[in-house]
């Protein structure tokens, strides 16, 4: 059996092969080399995802194609998403630099777990088959557990570590069920194999079989993406997990599983099939479910955020309800929209995170918001940035957040889902109120009592740098973005225009 | 003689099961799982499916039931007994659900008229399952070692002293 027929092709997971090993050569220097500094691991990690991001953006512009006998798929989405999980990782690195001094935290096992996280980001972003879908989840959620749980004399951090287990255990077993019985319908699990089957008739068996299959896929990606209903989990697993894994977790798995989500919609259920054929009783039931999901996933996250006295309770319903506005991107079936929507969220989040993450300081001790009075002028280098990316995460003018939303309530308008951009209009005027009660009580609210001032660490300065100039960068200069976004042909566009 | 043999592994497997539900202690119920599932290992191997058979052994009776067991062991039985007695109403839930899964498998048997198509001989050999495996499934199969690494890290890194 010859290599092609195999489809090995070494260059097109190079990203993961580096990170992989990345993560392996941390564990060896633990074991050869043993010393507690965290910078020398650090700069290993960030190494690894350096050059992990160099080798994607070098794929950039080859041929659409897969790899390894159709189990990976090389195109621009994937090459986009990879890159923005790989960068949500480095940001990740950054934050945790002071949080694993603080809590005395043995660094090489942390940044190989987050590298093994990124393999399975990565992973996700490019998977053309279920079965990969499935090892790209459980690779990252496998490792998050642990993340979360890092703090494990933290009562909080083990409590978000065991709910994020058995709510991400029980959610898999729904993922993969549904895998089970798309592939007893269709005797595959490769996404354009599943496409090609749905655009014939199918009989009554495998029609039910299919439709419980779908039915039990999305509650699957609607666990790991948090959406409403599936989102139990969120708010305690962000609440207790320390904060630069909150802020790892709020943006790179959930871009990771929007990239899965997005892939099997548009190749598999919300892809266009002919009249007669089984796919198209099945995609208008997919893409309404997936509207209705978006709807209460942004008005329920919105909506419970406004009551919310914790500053990271309230950045995780922020999170749902942001999930929610990607969702219409999904439904819209506008890959651009939702890579450029989660490239500004991943910016605008890490960076309300790393102030957050600051301001709470060592075991997460400040955490509410009425902490936050009176920070506005007496520690201008946290506040002015924070209130930055709350206007973003708001989505005013000016600022990377109302580009990404603009752009997904453009593309759903246009495919014709009119009452749900209206909502969500609605639900953006909402959200205003809770940011912008942050940014009024740190500027307008006096101490309740007197705080020494929290030093800014370089890692943090640099990631506070580098997300306010971003944040700005996207919403005021998007057009080389956008051009870069358009030239991009994927399947995706390749199959629906 | 198949049938014989069908007799006797389905009457223990019913057996196993039947006491399952009877035991009160949760080591016995354990044990009776580990004979049902001892009993469809023998079912497997009479239609062939040896690789399924095996994996049945390994998985369910070596892995899973020493899981259940060590988790028995660990937890002091008496509070959990305690504990179910507490939730009596939730057993009026039990008439419903067999009577959505009795009505699943009538529906499934309906579906099936007259007898199933044997698959292939070759089908249920282990050598298939291990050809498509570094062949087709090359990819997931590597990918799964990662997987298994960072569960083995992140176990050791919950589990150390500090």
């Amino acid at each position: 059996m010859g290599m092609e027929r195999l489809g090995i092709n070494y260059s097109a997971v190079l990203p993961e092969i580096i990170m992989a090993l990345t993560g392996v050569a941390l564990m060896l220097m633990e074991a050869f080399w043993p010393s507690r500094s965290k910078r020398r691991a650090g700069l290993v990690a960030l190494t690894g995802l350096g050059i992990a991001l160099i080798a994607t953006l070098r794929l950039w512009g080859t041929p659409r194609q897969t790899a390894y006998a159709g189990m990976i798929i090389i195109d621009d989405f994937r090459l986009l998403f990879t890159a923005i999980v790989i960068i949500a990782s480095v940001l990740a690195v950054f934050l945790s630099w002071n949080f694993l001094e603080e809590e005395r935290i043995q660094p090489t096992a942390y940044f190989a777990l987050l590298l093994f996280c990124a393999v399975g980001m990565a992973l996700l972003t490019s998977s053309h088959d279920l079965i990969m879908v499935f090892l790209g989840i459980e690779t990252v959620t496998i490792s998050t557990y642990v993340l979360a749980g890092y703090r494990r004399d933290d009562l909080r951090s083990t409590e978000a570590a065991l709910k994020y287990f058995i709510l991400g255990a029980f959610s898999s077993a729904f993922l993969l069920y549904g895998i089970a019985l798309v592939y007893g319908a269709t005797r595959t699990t490769n996404l354009s194999a599943i496409q090609t089957v749905l655009n014939q008739p199918l009989n009554d068996a495998e029609r039910a079989l299919m439709m419980v299959g779908a039915a039990m896929l999305l509650i699957g990606f609607g666990f790991k993406v948090t959406a409403v209903p599936f989102h139990v989990w969120t708010p305690d697993v962000y609440e207790g997990a320390p904060t630069p894994v909150t802020a790892f977790l709020s943006v790179g798995p959930k871009a990771a599983g929007f990239a899965a989500f997005l892939r099997v919609s548009s190749l598999v259920f919300g892809a266009d099939f002919d009249l007669a054929s089984a796919g198209r009783a099945l995609q208008s039931d997919w893409i309404s479910a997936v509207a209705v999901m978006a709807i209460l996933t942004m008005t329920f996250g919105n909506l419970i955020a406004i009551t919310q006295t914790n500053i990271k309770r309230m950045l995780a319903y922020s999170s749902i309800a942001h999930a929610g506005y990607v969702l219409m991107g999904i439904v819209a079936r506008d890959w651009q929209a939702v890579a450029f929507y989660m490239i500004a969220y991943t910016v605008m989040n890490i960076g309300a995170f790393a102030v957050v993450a600051l301001i709470a300081r060592r075991g997460d001790e400040r955490v509410l918001i009425e902490d936050y009075s009176g920070l506005g002028f007496r520690q201008p280098t946290l506040s002015f940035p924070l209130t930055v990316f709350l206007i973003s995460l708001t989505g005013i003018p000016g600022t990377a957040g109302f580009v990404g939303k603009f752009w997904l309530f453009k593309s759903a308008w246009e495919a014709g889902f009119s009452m749900l951009v209206i909502i969500a209009v609605i639900n953006t005027v909402i959200s205003a109120y809770y940011y912008l009660y942050v940014v009024i009580v740190m500027f307008f609210r006096e101490a309740k009592r007197e705080i020494e001032p929290v030093p800014l660490p370089g890692a943090f300065g640099f990631t506070l740098a580098v997300t306010v100039l971003g944040t700005f960068y996207l919403g005021l200069l998007p057009t080389r973005v956008f051009s870069y976004l358009n030239q991009a042909q994927t399947a995706i566009a390749h199959l629906i225009h | 003689m198949e049938q014989l043999f069908f007799i006797i592994f389905a009457g223990i497997a019913l057996i196993g099961a039947v006491n399952l539900l009877l035991r009160r202690n949760p080591l016995y119920a354990a044990l009776s799982l580990l004979t049902t599932m001892a009993a469809l290992t023998g079912l497997y191997i009479m239609l062939k499916a040896y690789f399924i058979a095996v994996i049945q052994v390994m998985i369910y009776a070596g892995a899973i039931v020493v899981l259940f067991l060590f988790v028995i062991m660990l937890f002091n039985i008496r509070v959990v007994e305690r504990q179910t007695d507490r939730r009596g109403y939730l057993k009026w839930l039990a008439l419903p659900f067999a009577i959505i899964l009795i009505g699943q498998f009538v529906y499934i048997a309906r579906l099936f008229e007259g007898n199933p198509t044997p698959v292939g001989t070759e089908v249920g050999l282990t050598e298939m399952v291990g050809r498509k495996l570094f062949t087709a499934y090359l990819l997931p199969f590597e990918v799964t070692s990662i997987l298994i690494l960072a569960a083995i890290i992140g176990a050791v890194v919950l589990a150390q002293k500090e």
